[in-house]
């Protein structure tokens, strides 16, 4: 439904006529994120600063508009789908890095900054920023940040709350204000931790402060093969267990070890059950040591193949596999739905297993590749879309998985966020007192709920995810 | 003034029922965990109930595999440390004014020590919370699991809001393994060695620095990264108990002090020459101890703030406190923290008065 006449006059004002996109055609590229589900928006606005963001904000909100603030639209639980209709407000635009003290340790970002983009630039004066989702090549930081997104070297340096030390937020009347700074434990109510990870639900987020960090002079990377994911998952624990906190440990699952393969030649070995990656960092005596300790704990729980990296050409192909695993996975099905749950580390075995056991009832395939270390599984279903019957097995598999994960004690999201995704199965772990006080969060910061409505509760309107009628479109175009 | 009515539930539940009762009669409800930090915040306007959670100090649960721990608020930290050492993990938290603080005391006021430096505050580490509201409601966020992102972070919500919004009457914890090598080193050349050590290549796990110039570093990790930073930096070797020590520091007049860390030495040069304090440079956070003086906390605190820092009251004499001000200037955002107040504690009957909210 188009935005009335005045309405969108009025957002050409503040933005530019050029910058606001409402022709029913231009508006298809945004039907969807990284997810599953689309809808198309209302209108388009492509703000460049916060002046225009808050004016924007204040437009929607003096005519019950819904606002979803957008960044790259990599988001893999419908966090910026118009659901309602609506503005989709792109702030991809404010994509400059304001400053880096490499003193402090530092940066200040617009939102619409790439995540690798950021590390690439604080490189420079030998920082980093540690939050690595696998799509940091595209993802923004200020996406990561509505997100609280997480990545393969959380385990040790923690996810982007962690980083985050303040942000300049555009609230749901227009107001603008930064929450939290550079000293730490500030006088009052710590916002900017609400605020991280509200999936665009409590406000727009216009400027970022964050930690970097110095790169470390030694990495070191280890790739081991095991029979079965479960002397892998043992061999998890094992290293934990010994007291070494690895800067990641990921596994990767026999039918994501042949795509890698066959895709990057990464040297993965073909015949594992299931296939860890470690790595260390620190000085070069430090990376040394605990390279050689966790190699023998590799050995010890059934761990072979065992093979370090010994050039940074060798750890980027080992990486490279990781990250493009989802890619190369396209070899085995065109199409596939990503999940994300988290269970206690030991009940990966006893997880893995029950999807396993899944995927095989509704004749699926699955690819598991996820971070172990974290207890943070990635379930990937493997599928068709020409097969137009099978979305239905492919939904229901992935909502029997994410209840297996319940069912072990885990949550709902590790990294990728409720969104539209999993709205439905907020109750799984939160009573309606839990719900209750989150609502109350909610009703402060944005009492008329135009802000990413639809999103994170549980919605009455809606029974059930309608897969089919939204993704006609993306069938056609060849999207998927 | 009446003296208050202690109350001292023997389970969340009760807990729950006691806070509504009283809100429901709207009388004024101090929480009360290990009384260690009574003395932060504003003086207290009214006080009509004391509710302890010293009965809530069970362990609910400790899976050494998933390095998880849930425990109820009133447990003090040294029994949790003790029960978490059995499996060779431990919680990095080594607050001040120890030991006798219980969890939910340091989760509601947000002290730490000098681990912080390595490990972060509780706020990196708290992986789920459960609140008792003044309502009568028990409401749980987060969950069991080191990474969850599903809802609102509502530990964030409640951590070092001094007992405002809520009680807290559970929590559970990320907990790490005991370093394998952890080596304890002191100086005397004060700035100059905190630039040394933070410079190097090996970060320490806790670096404190006093006003006599005396500096205690801490490494932990593998032994040889240990071994080579303390041998090249030639400072002396001083027994682990040293931090035990310095974690019982408490004085009965202090402040803390915040500030962006490349602004702390700056801000510590405005205090009164002869003040006694401590510093975790690396952090950007200082104590000074033994505060009598109402104008030169005022010139400190208005430095610390010029540079968007914070000068905070831990303790000290209730007319003291009026004069000085617990908080100093309140935070740009108070309207939007008076109205989540409003939501959860409509009566206003947590902690009047203490808080800036």
């Amino acid at each position: 439904m188009p935005l009335p006449q005045p309405v969108a006059e009025e957002l050409r004002r503040i933005v530019g006529r050029e910058s606001v996109i409402d022709a029913p055609n231009d508006l298809r590229i945004f039907e969807r994120d990284g997810s599953i589900e689309g809808a198309v928006p209302d209108a388009v606005v492509l703000a460049s600063s916060t002046e225009h963001v808050s004016a924007v904000i204040k437009v929607a909100a003096k005519h019950r508009i819904p606002v979803v603030p957008r960044g790259a639209g990599t988001g893999l639980s419908g966090g910026a789908v118009t659901i309602r209709g609506g503005i989709a407000l792109q702030v991809t635009r404010m994509r400059k890095i304001l400053a880096i003290d490499p003193v402090a340790q530092t940066a200040l970002v617009e939102p619409g900054v790439v995540n690798q983009e950021l590390s690439l630039v604080a490189a420079q004066h030998g920082l980093f920023y540690a939050p690595d989702p696998s799509s940091q090549k595209a993802c923004t930081i200020g996406g990561n940040a509505a997100e609280n997104s997480g990545g393969p070297h959380c385990l040790y340096y923690g996810v982007t709350t962690n980083h985050v030390l303040g942000m300049e937020v555009v609230l749901a009347d227009g107001s603008v204000h930064w929450v939290s700074g550079d000293a730490p434990d500030r006088v009052g109510l710590d916002l900017c931790g609400v605020l991280v990870g509200s999936e665009g639900t409590l406000c727009a987020i216009t400027k970022i402060k964050v930690r970097l960090l110095r790169i470390p002079p030694s990495i070191a990377t280890m790739l081991a093969a095991f029979p079965s994911i479960e002397t892998a998952s043992q061999a998890v624990s094992a290293v934990i267990g010994h007291g070494i906190v690895p800067a990641a440990l990921e596994m990767m699952d026999s039918v994501t070890v042949g795509a890698v393969e066959a895709h990057y030649h990464a040297g993965y070995p073909t015949d594992a059950g299931a296939v860890l990656l470690v790595e260390v960092d620190g000085i070069a005596e430090s990376t040394r040591e605990l390279m050689a300790a966790i190699g023998k704990i590799l050995g010890e729980n059934q761990g072979y193949a065992i093979r370090e990296a010994q050039t940074p050409a060798e750890r980027e192909l080992l990486w490279a596999g990781r990250k493009g695993a989802i890619g190369a996975l396209g070899r085995i099905k065109p199409n596939y739905y990503l999940h994300d749950g988290v269970v206690p580390r030991s009940r990966l075995p006893q997880v893995l297993s029950a999807v396993g056991e899944i995927g095989e009832h509704y004749q699926l395939p699955v690819a598991n590749v996820f971070h172990a270390g974290d207890g943070n599984l990635h379930p990937n279903i493997l599928f068709d879309l020409r097969d137009r019957q099978v979305l239905h097995q492919v939904e229901a598999a992935g909502e029997e998985m994410l209840r297996a994960v319940v069912e072990l004690g885990g949550a709902l999201s590790g990294e990728h966020g409720i969104g539209l995704e999993k709205s439905a199965f907020m109750p799984w772990i939160y009573n309606p007192d839990d719900l209750g006080a989150m609502h109350r969060v909610k009703d402060v910061f944005d009492a008329d709920g135009i802000l990413n409505p639809g999103k994170i509760f549980p919605d009455p309107s809606r029974k059930s995810v309608h897969l089919a009628g939204r993704t006609g479109l993306a069938v056609e175009a060849k999207w998927w | 003034m009446t003296a208050p009515t202690v109350e001292k539930p023997a389970s969340a539940e009760e807990l729950a029922r006691r806070l509504h009762e009283a809100a429901a009669s709207k009388l004024a409800v101090a929480p009360v965990g290990g009384g260690k930090a009574r003395g932060m915040g504003g003086v207290i306007e009214r006080c009509d109930v004391l509710l302890h959670t010293t009965r809530l100090d069970r362990m609910i649960e400790h899976s050494q595999a998933d390095m998880v721990v849930s425990v109820e608020a009133g447990i003090t930290l040294e029994a949790l440390q003790a029960e978490l050492a059995k499996t060779g993990q431990f919680l990095p938290l080594d607050p001040f004014h120890s030991p006798g603080h219980t969890i939910g005391g340091l989760l509601a006021t947000g002290w730490t020590g000098p681990l912080r430096l390595r490990y972060g505050s509780p706020r990196d580490f708290l992986i789920g919370i459960r609140v008792a509201l003044p309502d009568g409601t028990l409401a749980s966020g987060g969950g069991r699991v080191v990474k969850n992102v599903s809802g609102y972070d509502m530990m964030k919500l409640h951590y070092a809001a001094l007992g405002s919004l809520g009680v807290i009457v559970a929590a559970s914890f990320k907990v790490f393994p005991k370093p394998l090598h952890d080596v304890t080193v002191s100086s005397h050349g004060g700035w100059t060695d905190i630039d040394r050590a933070l410079g190097a290549p090996v970060a320490p796990a806790a670096l404190e620095l006093f006003s006599d110039g005396g500096v205690l570093a801490r490494y932990s990790g593998s032994p040889d990264a240990v071994d080579r930073v303390v041998t090249e930096l030639g400072w002396r070797r001083v027994g682990g108990e040293v931090w035990d020590e310095h974690a019982r520091r408490g004085p009965e007049r202090w402040a803390r002090i915040t500030v962006a860390r490349a602004e702390l030495p700056k801000v510590m040069e405005a205090l009164p020459p002869g003040a006694q304090w401590w510093a975790s440079p690396g952090a950007g956070i200082a104590h000074w101890a033994n505060t009598n003086d109402a104008g030169s906390i005022r010139v400190v605190r208005s430095a610390v703030e010029a540079r968007g820092g914070t000068l905070v009251m831990l303790a000290a004499p209730d007319e003291f406190m009026r004069e000085v001000g617990a908080w100093g200037a309140p935070p740009s955002t108070l309207e939007i923290q008076r109205r989540l107040k409003n939501a959860f504690d409509p009566d206003h009957v947590l902690n009047p008065g203490r808080f800036v909210i």
